[in-house]
């Protein structure tokens, strides 16, 4: 695989997966939080 | 006012609401627009346009369907005052008319999961398997009635037991599955030429305008921002509920859906492309278009699949992910349609029946014709970037501060909205798409010359016309739509 390749799904997959795996802890921690 | 159900939770709201961003789209659309668009580059606008377009109109959605606690047209004469219901209502029917022929195409995707559990799917060559499904006439009637009737099944039975339990099985068995294809897929010797294709980016391509007019058009098309859709689910969302997160969390799960799909499909035709000279190679494969933009999904992926071990299972699996994408979005659909009857009186299941019975004589003609169901997609599709500016218009006349301060912040937002969604809603979306619109009036002149033509399958005629009848005729019922659908707040 190219370096280029490594650096991108990097960025990609850590801003886009990491960003929605985030969000949805966030997410879960308010609703046990008692916040809708 | 109508006692409504709310969702019971906010992971019920949001597996619902990604259920509704996460459609076909994501699985046969994505892969072949990152192809025509040179593969990594591609990514860049396709991410900078979830966050100036896609999400902004989310939250915008979110917070106009709680406030007015009705549909489409409700919701726009609460914000702009009845004498723009129409505006709402064109909102509403494109997203209706999109539904008539989604039901059709997710129709297919029921025919060909029984073809790759039956094994007959295997038997056939692809182009031989679709052209007999199309011309027994029948069976694209009868699967389209069957996706209308099961989508229906479940908006009929409620927003609790119906949507948000059905979202709670479907969505996190669609991420699975996705996944478990992304993971074969990446295992197959070759999938690293793939991983190439759609990481590798090829900066220069950033300076190509067309990329970023590409990059909007599918974060706008995938996320569901200014359908309408979510603005029906938001109807049954709690006064307090976070609209920033919950829209960030949409757009993001709907972009991480395209990704695994992305990768699933690009690996698969990479590692699997006929080798034999003449063949068309990988990336020509990923950009065929074919009946309905489908031709990978149902011309290719099929005869791919058998290649590789296992390749029943991985054709059974990438089947059943595209079936509940396709129902987890018509489920959206029929629900928008539902809602707007329902604001004008009627019980739930009456306006299910009565949408879902409407839906299916409709989508008659796209099942029938594969040149109206391409006319549709494109005279709706394009529409859809109408209805979202349609939005922004309507904060606009609200007041973009005032509906910052009155509609969002009262929320309990984790995430602070500040002044740049003024920014945002005031100038950079008006502003997107008139470039995008420009750039698509000019393509469309330059590049046909019976542009005007009103029943070409494409052109440009054809969308301002059939556009047109839809504005004109909400414009004339503008008055008895408000006083339908108004009637109950004005009390």
């Amino acid at each position: 695989m190219e370096i280029g390749t490594i650096v991108m799904m990097v960025l990609v997959l850590g801003l886009v997966w990491g960003g929605f795996a985030v969000l949805l802890w966030m997410s879960m921690k308010a609703e046990r939080r008692g916040k809708s | 006012m109508q006692t409504k159900e709310l969702f019971t939770s906010r992971w019920g709201l949001l597996l619902a609401a990604i259920g509704m961003a996460v459609g076909t789209g994501n699985i046969w659309r994505f892969p072949r627009v990152v192809a025509e668009n040179g593969g990594g580059a591609f990514l860049i606008p396709w991410i900078v346009f979830l966050l100036i377009w896609s999400i902004p109109l989310l939250m915008v959605e979110t917070a106009m369907g709680r406030y007015a606690r009705k549909g489409t047209i409700g919701a726009f004469g609460r914000l702009m005052g009845p004498n723009y219901v129409w505006l709402g209502a064109f909102v509403g029917f494109c997203s209706m008319a999109i539904m008539f022929y989604y039901s059709v195409v997710a129709g297919w995707c029921f025919k060909y999961l029984s073809g790759a559990i039956g094994g007959d799917l295997l038997e056939q060559s692809g182009e031989q398997y679709w052209a007999s499904f199309q011309a027994s006439g029948w069976e694209p009637v009868f699967f389209h009635f069957v996706a209308m009737s099961m989508a229906g099944a479940i908006v009929y039975r409620g927003v609790i037991n119906g949507i948000e339990k059905a979202s709670k099985i479907m969505i996190p068995l669609l991420f699975v599955l996705l996944a478990a294809g992304t993971l074969r897929a990446v295992t197959l010797p070759g999938a690293a030429a793939g991983l190439n294709f759609l990481f590798n980016p090829d900066l220069s391509l950033l300076l190509d305008y067309r990329i970023w007019l590409e990059g909007l058009t599918q974060s706008a098309w995938s996320t569901g921002a200014g359908y309408g859709l979510l603005l029906s689910y938001a109807v049954y969302t709690s006064k307090r509920d976070d609209i920033v997160m919950n829209s960030m969390t949409i757009g993001f799960g709907n972009n991480s859906a395209s990704l695994l799909a992305g990768i699933m499909v690009i690996c698969s035709v990479f590692a699997l492309a006929p080798a034999d000279p003449g063949a068309p190679a990988a990336a020509e494969l990923l950009q065929l278009g074919g009946p309905g933009s489908t031709a990978l999904s149902f011309l290719w992926i099929p005869a791919l699949f058998q290649q590789m071990p296992f390749g029943r299972v991985s054709l059974i699996i990438f089947f059943v992910a595209l079936v509940v994408a396709a129902i987890s979005s018509l489920i959206a659909m029929i629900e928008l349609g539902t809602r707007i009857f329902m604001d004008a009186g009627m019980s739930r299941k009456n306006a299910v029946k009565f949408v879902v019975a409407g839906g299916f004589l409709l989508g008659l003609p796209s099942a029938l014709s594969m040149q109206f169901l391409m006319n549709q997609d494109s005279v709706w599709g394009i529409g859809l970037m109408v209805s979202g500016f349609l939005f922004a218009v309507a904060v606009n006349k609200f007041g973009v501060r005032r509906f910052r301060e009155e509609l969002i912040e009262p929320a309990r937002n984790d995430i602070p909205v500040g002044r740049w969604f003024d920014i945002l809603l005031k100038w950079v979306i008006p502003a997107e798409f008139l470039v995008m619109i420009t750039w698509w009036l000019y393509q469309a002149t330059i590049n046909d010359s019976r542009w005007w033509n009103p029943v070409a399958v494409f052109s440009l005629g054809t969308c301002l016309f059939q556009w047109g009848v839809a504005f004109i005729l909400f414009r004339v019922f503008n008055g008895r739509m408000a006083a339908a659908t108004l009637k109950e707040s004005e009390s």
